[in-house]
């Protein structure tokens, strides 16, 4: 019996049969098959449910009506002469069929859609949130080269505070910094930030609830790959993390900015990958 | 005479018994060849057993021009080739007979899927398929494992897998857009092409590649290319970690924007300066045109190393 077929006979068989009662190759198609079986054990959470709703809470024929005329419209309800078998008996009521559309495991790529647009909204929030005060700075007056570069919150970035000098360079603009001196000292300054960050392994913060969750999802479906997945996640928070620690120390660098969105798509893509293709 | 009847009878005995011990020695020699046999016979009962678990099924569909192909599988290769161009052929091959194949068409769409049973492993749910499309039709590929492989098309490709080796050879005029989380990508000769590659940690290969945009991002894989970047398009190679190698002939025509912000950059053709907004630094990137710039080329990588290259 192949999943097909059950979802033809499914209907006639909760409704029909004794509790608990299915023929022997139904059973054996669904103890084999965690879609169908899913999808049965669900049916049989509503109908239970259902029964226990009191009549009193019934709504008016109406409602059922229209309800039935939108699901048609849709394409969700189909008469039984088009799906049932030719040996389904004559006296079987007339009813329509809830049958859905696509595979069942399609439904649940539908939460990559907000998951996706969280990573790029907090993404180009970080950006435009760096972009701020660089913007602020370029309006007002030029700072001195002394001015100490501002330290990085602990919770973003561990790393970035430890291994930022206390005379680091200022986050003034290049336009601002018109003499060659200022500039090379930028420059070599600029160096010095990245081989200290270079030189000392970022501490690897805890993994955030989403990341969580998505590994989580992930090790229920397929186990195996979950490793895969963590190494993966974690090469993307690393690259983030790199490129957020490196505009700490450099926030007006337009390459850099443009990095950070790629890496956050990046981990779009990975959200996207794992979950749109582990079933 | 009785002493020598005695021996006689004594040495007809012994015959017998002798006799007797060959005749249980070969019963015991038979026994041990039937038991042979039976193993024998068991073990060739399995072996055709799992032979047969294996299986082969096609199906074969009448198209029009254009139509839509989805094959979707999570284990298992995907080697697509143009056919006849009304009829889409699929040859699927189950590994074991747990795995199912939904297919179905809807006018000129047609949707293929492999679907597996509770427990199935990499080796037990794998279903291969080889498919003979018409050249023009639309093609979406997904597969976990892979390889998936494409050529000789002119239709729009979309493939997409999470370790599955990608392979697209000789197709032109269309999207070919391909989405991986480690596995290799390779483009050889996609003509006019609007390719569009992402991956996690692939690396990406392209020889002649070309069309009006060529656009590869990639987390830590490296980037090789190897072509002329055509005329009139625009080429943008993006890599976290990884290197890029661009190799390109003497007699090229593109602007070229190169930049790492951590890596080193170097190349070695006569670009002419141009102007550009990103500030160049020395060894970190450059920015310049060869011959009438008719495409624009830019490498971006964060921390690694850019090279550009005369053929």
């Amino acid at each position: 019996m192949t999943c097909a077929e059950v979802r033809r006979v499914l209907p006639e068989i909760l409704d029909g049969g004794p509790e608990g009662v299915f023929p022997a190759e139904f059973e054996t198609h669904v103890k084999s098959c965690p879609a169908c079986s899913d999808l049965i054990s669900d049916l049989k959470l509503i109908s239970s449910e259902a029964r226990q709703l009191a009549a009193n809470e019934e709504p008016a024929p109406r409602v059922w009506v229209r309800i039935a005329a939108e699901l048609r419209a849709e394409g969700l309800i189909r008469e039984p002469a088009v799906f049932d078998p030719p040996r389904e008996p004559e006296s079987a009521p007339n009813r329509s069929i809830l049958f859905p559309t696509s595979p069942r495991r399609r439904w649940s790529a539908w939460w990559l859609v907000p998951v996706a647009a969280a990573l790029l909204v907090a993404g180009s929030y970080v950006v435009s949130h760096k972009q701020a005060p660089q913007m602020a700075k370029q309006q007002a007056p030029a700072t001195p080269l002394t001015t100490p570069a501002p330290v990085a919150s602990a919770a973003t970035s561990p790393s970035v505070s430890a291994s930022a000098p206390s005379a680091a360079p200022t986050s003034a603009p290049a336009s601002a910094l018109s003499s060659a001196p200022q500039q090379l000292a930028r420059k070599s300054a600029k160096r010095t930030d990245v081989v200290a960050s270079a030189a000392k392994p970022a501490v690897e913060p805890e993994p955030s609830a989403e990341d969580q969750q998505f590994l989580s999802v992930v090790s229920t479906r397929a186990p195996s790959m979950r490793a895969t997945y963590e190494s993966q996640l974690k090469a993307v928070n690393a690259h983030i993390r790199e490129v957020q620690a490196y505009l700490e120390r450099n926030p007006g660098d337009a390459e850099a900015r443009q990095h950070l969105m790629d890496a956050y798509q990046q981990k779009a893509l990975l959200y996207q990958i794992a979950l749109d293709r582990i079933q | 005479m009785p002493a020598a009847g005695a021996a006689f009878f004594m040495a007809r005995l012994q015959r017998t018994n002798l006799q007797k011990t060959r005749v249980h020695l070969a019963s015991i020699h038979l026994a041990s060849i039937q038991d042979t046999m039976v193993v024998t016979l068991v073990l060739a009962t399995c072996l055709s057993a799992a032979a047969f678990a294996e299986s082969k099924k096609e199906y074969r569909y009448t198209v029009g021009p254009h139509a839509n192909i989805s094959v979707d599988t999570q284990y298992g290769a995907i080697s697509v080739e143009p056919g006849s161009s009304d009829e889409v052929v699929v040859t699927a091959t189950l590994k074991s007979g747990n795995v199912e194949v939904d297919e179905q068409q809807n006018g000129n769409r047609i949707e293929i899927a492999s679907h597996l049973l509770r427990g199935l492993d990499q080796e037990a749910g794998q279903v291969d398929y080889e498919l003979l499309i018409p050249p023009d039709a639309t093609l979406n590929l997904r597969s976990s494992t892979g390889p998936l492989s494409v050529e000789r098309l002119q239709g729009d490709l979309t493939l997409e897998g999470a370790d599955a080796v990608v392979n697209v050879r000789n197709v032109g005029n269309g999207h070919v857009h391909v989405r991986t989380m480690r596995g290799p990508i390779t483009l050889t000769d996609v003509r006019n092409g609007h390719v569009e590659i992402a991956s996690i940690s692939g690396d990406v290969h392209m020889t002649s590649v070309d069309g009006p945009l060529v656009q590869v991002n990639l987390g830590s894989g490296r980037i090789y290319y190897d072509g002329n970047f055509g005329s009139g398009g625009n080429y943008r190679f993006t890599t976290h970690t990884g290197d890029i190698e661009a190799l390109a002939p003497a007699n090229v025509s593109a602007g070229f924007r190169a930049h790492s912000v951590l890596g080193r950059v170097q190349h070695d053709f006569p670009l002419q300066p141009r102007h550009s907004r990103y500030t160049v630094e020395a060894g970190r990137s450059f920015v310049g045109t060869a011959g009438e710039a008719a495409s624009e080329v830019v490498l971006r990588s964060f921390s690694g190393r850019i090279r550009l290259k005369q053929r």
